[in-house]
This record gives structure tokens, sequence and C-alpha cells, in this order.
């Protein structure tokens, strides 16, 4: 329970209230930590506490948002004074929704824990010296960044409706290299405790990827069966998430826009073992139960057994649609009916991939990105990794990989990416390889 | 040099300016909050400390068609502590942070920052050795006529809408997103070497899209508007093209739809500034940071093929070509006068007549690569941000010839021009790089003969620097850039701008944006 972030919005909520405006009070505190290393030694560390009280005023459909992260009185009155000075000159929005009222938007204690909170510089320290040594008794160098931070989010609006959350997240990422630059390995991990985060394991892993990518040879450009790890799956699937968008299916500018107008929900896209879903009180993906709109986030098929099920849709688009707003997620668990324990059996000729870099859109109607390979590619023959090969740049679909997917690892992975994400290593055909990078 | 407290608020006492203050600023005097700061930390046992106090304000305004759909005012002030620890053959940084700007707060902020240093104690493997730096007491602000945090945010929002009512009258021009952002970096540094620098760093940026449909076919593109943000007033804004260009932006994003699709293969390109700025940012700007060529980015920006032993021989381009840094650009997003070490900014080459001449760096760095002082590159994005190598404006010299994007043209007789930023993406060494545009048109017979689309190349950085072939002279030179780049851990954003003429480059691979069928 955050007295202090309640206590921060009825201040506000008090300040706005002989305005005879609609207010909307969210306030973000976060105490965070890290250390980096890199060139196998420790770079910088810091620790920050921060709050961020975010108002949202509105006059009829004249509306204007403003933040601070001074909570003193005079700095509230200022957020206040900014935000209606705002809202009164802005012109009215036809899309505005009145605050949510009071609602049941339970917290999940399964997203927050003591011990993350109180992770120190020494521990974060001595954590990082770990990934190091693990890299030096290879001749390998290290480079990483572990970082844990506490975030109690509070939102109180002047319709009645109050809501709190509380997260913990720890993280480590570490890339070991070779002396001479021929190798280079990765692995990363999250957790919702900091004791969960295992750095030497971590840190074993990326040696091994380092030492075994060693001495890469290059392989044409083509379309290749491809089996991803679960960090170069999440940041495809954030591609695809960013596409369900409700909206912009409905008119005509997306992917999942129906020729002829509409959206696909409904439609069997996808292949029939794959299920992408949303909920914050599933163990596996612990997150907030709302969003910055106050909404209840509910348990949300996106994809169930190949069907698209849901896109988000706002509480503007969903009211001018008539359907009901899916709120804004932050958790993801992508499953497989049939899930294997090895996925490159019966892979006759295929390439093993750690993790992508720098994706990009290029063209959203096709759901498809453009980006690279990085920290480890392996050529697989007859279901076997045989040889390190060279980088590629791909340019490929999202959605086609969950199209043409062969299957999908019964482990799972929580990958550090902004949001909580739940992902297997995925086995999927035809995945275009456009060029070749010299990058190692 | 080391100052005292005392020499400190001597100093502030002389300091030529005063930022004024926000209605929220607490009743403390900044040079007051540093100083208690920078003792408390030599207290604790800083070998070197600096302290910021900032205050960051960012406004904006979206709208969509002809109605506003977000405007915001958001504000953040604090103290950032950056502490060095020495001991005995060990060393460390360590930081912390406090939004609460008085004298108690930094104090204990800057005893936090050595009780992390001190956690993270060792041995180096390269010694931190700061690059000396002259003190300085002095302020710097962007020349500015308009500030734009005084313009009403009404009249932003009816400069948008207008432009909608221009764009909706081309056929196939359905939809129109538009925003207008100004932001504002007040900064007062304080290291106890001596320097107190006080900085006002303002920027614009107002941009919008058309995106124009095919009910019959379900497709859809965008054109977007070229005009790049600037570290200017909001004068910058209303003296743009903005508003003149919207019908001919509709025009092009209606013609981009009906537009024959690129055929891939080799092809000679005539990048428009407005296009090559980006190319220049990725494979020129990040491959010449010193941190990720010695590997401190591995684990995140990664590293890059220019390495410190390859200075004076490594061959980017042919000698024509010269790329050179400069945070004194006029107009530049990374232009200040002093960088986050409290080192004046200046103009270096990276480049010289094709070779790989030098790096950027910061206090910390320049011994590394035998250099005496700091390029100035230092930067933190905010007060709770550590200051790191962060990228300045990096630009391409123009043709001593006056040669104009029309010559350009009308010297090719087989190719693509391409303007606008579009998709980009590089590899973690760049090498391999690919990019689209917001336009392109077939170029036949020196003459400018339709539009294409869904066109990208793809290329490789010395490859592609060597194919360049023709170059803009000073007056086809325009300068554009981003509000945010983003690089280290935690990540932090950096506003960076890249001046270039339009350049001709031979025999690139050009790619089409859709799947082949």
């Amino acid at each position: 329970m955050s007295a202090r972030g309640f206590e921060i919005c009825d201040r506000v909520l008090a300040l706005t209230g002989k305005l005879g405006a609609a207010a909307v009070v969210l306030v973000s505190e976060r105490d965070s930590g890290h250390v980096r290393f890199g060139s196998g030694e420790i770079t910088t560390a810091g620790e920050v506490s921060a709050t961020t009280v975010r108002l949202t005023l509105a006059f009829g459909r004249r509306h204007a948002k403003s933040e601070t992260n001074q909570t003193d009185r005079a700095s509230l009155e200022a957020l206040v004074a900014r935000a209606a000075g705002l809202a009164k000159l802005a012109p009215d929005d036809p899309e505005w929704v009145t605050p949510l009222g009071p609602s049941q938007t339970p917290n999940n204690p399964q997203a927050w824990d003591d011990v993350a909170r109180g992770s120190s510089p020494s521990l974060r320290a001595a954590a990082a010296r770990t990934a190091i040594a693990r890299a030096e008794e290879k001749s390998l160098v290290a480079s990483g960044y572990i970082e844990s931070h506490a975030d109690t989010s509070t939102l109180a609006t002047s319709t009645g409706l109050r809501a709190e959350g509380r997260n913990t997240i720890a993280s480590m990422t570490m890339t070991a290299r070779t002396r001479d630059g021929t190798g280079s390995g990765w692995a990363g991990s999250e957790v919702t405790r900091a004791a969960d985060l295992d750095a030497d394991a971590l840190a074993r892993i990326a040696v091994d990827k380092a030492e075994r990518s060693r001495g890469a040879t290059k392989l044409d450009p083509g379309r290749y069966t491809v089996v991803l790890e679960p960090a170069a799956v999440a940041v495809l699937l954030d591609y695809f998430i960013e596409a369900l968008d409700c909206r912009a299916a409905d008119q005509g500018r997306s992917f999942f826009s129906k020729r002829g107008g509409g959206n696909r929900i409904g439609e069997t896209i996808f292949d029939p073992r794959v299920t992408l879903r949303s909920d914050p009180f599933d163990p596996l993906t612990p997150g907030r139960t709302w969003d910055d709109d106050g909404i209840p986030l509910r348990a949300t098929p996106w994809i169930e057994s190949g069907v698209l099920r849901n896109l988000s849709t706002t509480r503007f688009w969903a009211k001018h649609t008539n359907r009901e707003p899916t709120g804004a997620h932050s958790t993801f668990r992508l499953s497989f009916a049939g899930a294997t324990e090895t996925p490159l059996e019966g892979i006759r000729r295929g390439l093993l991939v750690t993790r992508f870099w720098y994706v990009r859109w290029l063209d959203r109607k096709e759901l498809r990105v453009t980006g690279l390979t990085r920290d480890g590619v392996w050529l697989i023959e007859d279901g076997r990794v045989t040889r390190a090969v060279q980088n590629f740049r791909f340019n490929e679909s999202p959605a086609r990989m969950l199209t043409n997917v062969v299957t999908m690892s019964a482990r799972s992975s929580r990958i550090p990416s902004g949001e909580v994400m739940r992902i297997p290593t995925i086995t999927t055909n035809d995945f275009e390889m456009s060029s070749v990078s010299d990058a190692v | 040099m080391s100052l005292s407290r005392r020499e400190l608020l001597a100093v502030a006492a002389v300091a030529a300016c005063t930022p004024p203050r926000s209605p929220t600023a607490p009743a403390v005097r900044i040079e007051d909050v540093l100083g208690r700061a920078l003792d408390a930390a030599k207290r604790a046992g800083a070998t070197y400390a600096d302290a910021r106090v900032v205050r960051r304000r960012d406004q904006s305004v979206a709208t969509r068609e002809d109605h506003v759909i977000e405007v915001s005012d958001d504000e953040t002030y604090g103290i950032g502590v950056r502490v060095l620890v020495v001991s005995n053959a060990m060393q460390a940084w360590g930081f912390a942070a406090s939004a609460t700007v008085d004298e108690a707060s930094a104090a204990r902020a800057a005893e936090r920052a050595v009780a992390i240093a001190k956690a993270g104690l060792g041995p180096r493997v390269r010694p931190i050795i700061l690059a000396p730096v002259a003190t300085y007491r002095d302020h710097w602000a962007t020349p500015l006529e308009v500030d734009p945090f005084s313009v009403s945010i009404a009249d932003k929002a009816a400069m948008l809408i207008d432009i909608w009512s221009d764009v909706q009258r081309v056929k196939g021009a359905k939809y129109m997103d538009g925003s207008c952002r100004a932001t504002a970096e007040q900064k007062t540094f304080a290291s106890t070497e001596g320097s107190l620098i006080e900085q006002r760093i303002v920027r614009v940026e107002a941009r919008y899209g058309v995106t124009a449909t095919d009910d019959a076919t379900g497709d859809s593109v965008t054109r977007a508007h070229e005009l790049a943000p600037r570290q200017a007033g909001w004068e910058y804004v209303t003296r743009s093209s903005l508003k003149a260009d919207a019908r001919k932006i509709a025009e092009d994003a209606a013609a981009k739809l009906g537009a024959p699709q690129i055929t891939p293969g080799r092809r000679d390109l005539v990048l428009a500034p407005s296009n090559l700025w980006l190319v220049i940012h990725e494979s020129i700007g990040h491959s010449t940071e010193l941190d990720r060529a010695l590997g401190y980015e591995a684990n995140f920006a990664g590293t890059s093929f220019a390495t410190p032993d390859k200075i004076g021989k490594l061959e980017y381009a042919g000698d024509a070509i010269t790329f050179y840094a400069d945070r004194t650009t006029t107009g530049g997003l990374a232009t200040c006068g002093y960088d986050d070490d409290g080192e004046k900014t200046q103009k270096w080459n990276l480049v010289e007549r094709g070779k790989l001449a030098s790096f950027q760096t910061t206090r910390d760095q320049a011994a590394w690569i035998g250099e005496k002082r700091s390029r100035a590159c230092s930067y933190a994005e905010n007060w709770s941000a550590i200051p790191f190598q962060r990228m300045p404006n990096v630009s391409l010299a123009p043709s001593e010839k006056d040669t104009s994007l029309d010559d350009i043209i009308a010297a090719t007789d087989d190719g693509i021009l391409v303007s606008g930023d579009g998709s980009w993406s590089i590899d973690h060494q760049r090498y391999n790089f690919q990019f689209s545009g917001q336009m392109f048109h077939e170029i036949k017979g020196g003459k400018i003969a339709g539009p294409l689309r869904d066109v990208a190349y793809q290329s490789n950085t010395i490859e592609f620097w060597h194919s360049c072939d023709m170059l803009g002279g000073a007056n086809s030179w325009t300068l554009h850039g981003s509000l945010v780049d983003g690089k280290g851990e935690p990540a932090q954003s950096n506003a960076v701008s890249h001046g270039c003429p339009p350049a001709r480059f031979r025999n690139v691979n050009v790619a089409s944006t859709r799947r082949k069928t």
C-alpha cells in the first residue's frame, strides 16, 4: 500500500477540486540501482530515487497533461495551474473520454519482492565481478549490465477510481567477447526476485557462446529454417504487439485490416498451435493489474490456437466501435500446444540464432521488419549444431514467424525488454536472411 | 586546480548569469547546493566530483486530422552527483541523484555516490586519468528570437490543424498525424576543479505525416514532412515551409501509393541531405565513438570496425570526403557551450580526406588515445543520469565546387533520388546497413522520371562511402537530425544534428521493403 502515493494523489485532487474539471492523477515512484561493466571492468554504478506526478485535467472535451517530479505544495500547485492553463487553451478533442469511476482493481502481490527492493551496490558489484571473472578464466572480455528497481504506481481520479500497484524487477545481461574480436556471446535474464538472478550461470552461458562462435564462416543469404532463442523472439514480438492496434486495423492501415473494411478478429491467421496471452496475474508474467487510464487488465488472449482473438482497443475506440476496451497490457506469454524439449530435432539444415539487433519497421502494412543477428549464429545440420556462421541481416515478418512455426520449446525465459515477456525458443521455416554482415 | 567551497561561492558571486527560476523552484541558491555536494563528496573520500542541477521541460501537442489528441507540459528538476574515488591502485566512479534540490539532499547524494564508488573499487584495465581542463565561469544559451514556451499551445495546435485543411483537399489523402515539441534543458554544472557553468539549451520540432489509402486494394502509405528538429526558437517553425508544403506532401502520399514498386538490383543513388544525414549518423557518427571502439558498449550499442590503431590508416572513403564533429554548429541539436565534464565545445575532423583521423572523447577517455585534451563529448540527459560519451553534431563537408542537387541529377543517366528518412538499421559494428526514405524518384537521362515506392538500399559502410562520386557544394548543405538517439545502460537519449550536401553513390544494392512474392 503506497500511503505516500495516495497522499500525493489526494493533495493534487484537492487542488483540482475547485476548478470544475475532470482529473486523473498518476504517481509513479521508482527506486533503482545499477552497475555497468565493460571491457572487463566496472565502469559506472549509481542509484536514483524518483517520483513522477502526472496530472491529466479536462474541462469538457478540452484536456491537457502535465508532469512534475517535485511534490512540495508549490510544485503541485504549479502542476495544476500548468495543466489547467493548457487544457483551457486546447481545442475540443472529440475523442476525449471521461475518467473511469470506482472499480475493483486488485493489486498483484506476486509482482513484488522486498529483497529485490533492497538490492545493494555491493551485491550488484559482486555480481559484476563474478561475471568478469568467468570471462577472464577463458581469456574473454566481459561487458554487461545489472539493474534492479522497485516501482510503486498509484492512480486516483476525480470520479472516484483508486488503484495501486507495486512491482520489482531485477535483470542482468552480459556479452563476452574474445580478445581477438572473432567471437561474441550473450546471455540475459529478468526476474521479480533479485535473489533469483544467477550471475554465475548467466556468465557461463555468455562465455560458452563466445567460445563456440569463434571462426564463423560465411553462408549465403537466403531463406532458412531458423531456431530463434527467446531474446531473438522477444524483439520480433515487440513489433507484433505494436501492430495489434484495433483502430489502425479498422482504418485499413494494418496487417490486421480486412480487405474491403474491418479487421481480421476471428480469422485463423497463425499456426493453430500458437497462443499469445496477456495476464498480469499469471505467476510467470507478474505485472501491474491496471493501465494508465485505470482500466483493469484482465487475462486477454490475442492469439488463441492460431486465431486472432483481440486487438488492443482504447476507451475511445471501444466506444466508437461498440466494443470493450482491452487496456494497454504490458505482460505477454507466448506458448505452443505440443511444445518440445528438443527444438533442433528434425532440422535438416537451419540456423540457431542467439538474438537480434537494430530491428526497425520496413512495412507496417505487411508487418515486416529488418534487423541483424548478433552474438552467436550457428549452422544446424541434421538436428545438430555443426559450426559457427557469420551474422545476417534479415527482412522478415513477425507474423510469418508465427504462421510458419514448426515448434516451440517447452522451456521459456523472461527476457529483459521493458515489458514482462515470457518467451520460448521458436523453430520457424522460410525466414529471409537478406544479406551477410561482417560484424562479430 | 581544486577550489574550496568558499572559493566556489566566490566564483558564483561573479558568475555572469543566474538561471531564471521557475515558480516551482525552491528558494535555495543553486551555487550553495552544488558547493555542498562537492564538499560532501570530498569529505567522504572523492578524489574528484562534479554535480549538475538540471531543470528539464518538455512540451508537446499532437493532432490527428482536425483535432488535438494530446497536450502535455512536463518538467523534472533535481541534482546528480558524480564522484571518482581512488584508493591505492584502485579506482571507481559512483553516482547518485536527488529530486530534492537543497543542501542536505545534495550532501546525502554525494555521500551515497561515494559509497557506491567504494563498492565498485578495483584495479582498472584502463586507468582513469582526467584530461586537464581550464576553470570556466560562464553561461551559454541557445540563441533564439521567440521562446517556444511563450507561444500558446492553442496557436501550436491551430498551426497543425490548419495544415489538415490543405491536406484533406487532395484525393486519396485520408489521415494526418501532426505534432510540435519544445524542450529546454537548463543546467548548472560545478566541479571540484572550480568550474561553474550555466547553460540553457532549447530545441524545437514540428512535423506531420499524411497517410493515403486505397480501399479497393486495402493498401496504405505514409509520407512525412522533412523539416528537421533544430536548436532554435519558435521562429524556426513559423518561418519553415510546413504549411506551404501541405498540399505537396499530400500529393506525394497519393503518388507514392500508386507508384510502381522498385525492382531490386544495383542502382546509382542520389541522396538528398534529408536522407543522407541518417547514414552519416549511423555509419560515421557511431563508429567514431571511442567508448564503443574500445568495447565499453559491447553489451548494448555494440563495438566499431574503427579502432584507435587505425587512425591515419583506415580508408573510410575517397579523398574528397571529410567528416567533422562540431558542437558549435549554429542550430545543431548537440551544440552547447560546454559539455557535462565542464570542457569547452569544439570542432575537429573525424575522417579527413577519406582517412580515419580521430575519435569522440570525454575527459576520462582522451588519454586512452594519447590526446591531451577532451573533445568535450560528455552528456547526461537529465539530473538523474550519469554523464558519458555522446555523439556531437557530425557532418559531411561540402564540395569546394558550387554543385547543386539539380546538377547531380542532371549528371545521372539512370538512378534513384531518395529524400526524407524512413526505415534504418545497422549492425553492431557499423558495417552492414539498410536505409529507406520518404520519397523515391526514378532518374532517367538526367531528369526526374516519376515516383517509385518501397525502396531500401543496403550496403557496407566502407564500400558505400567509397562509391560516392559527386558531392554538392556549400549552397546545397543543410542540417538535419533527431531529438532521440539512444545509447548506454541505463539507456539515455541524446539530440544530435548532421549536416551534409546531396551526394551520389554508384552501384548500390537496392531492395524492396515488401516481400518478394
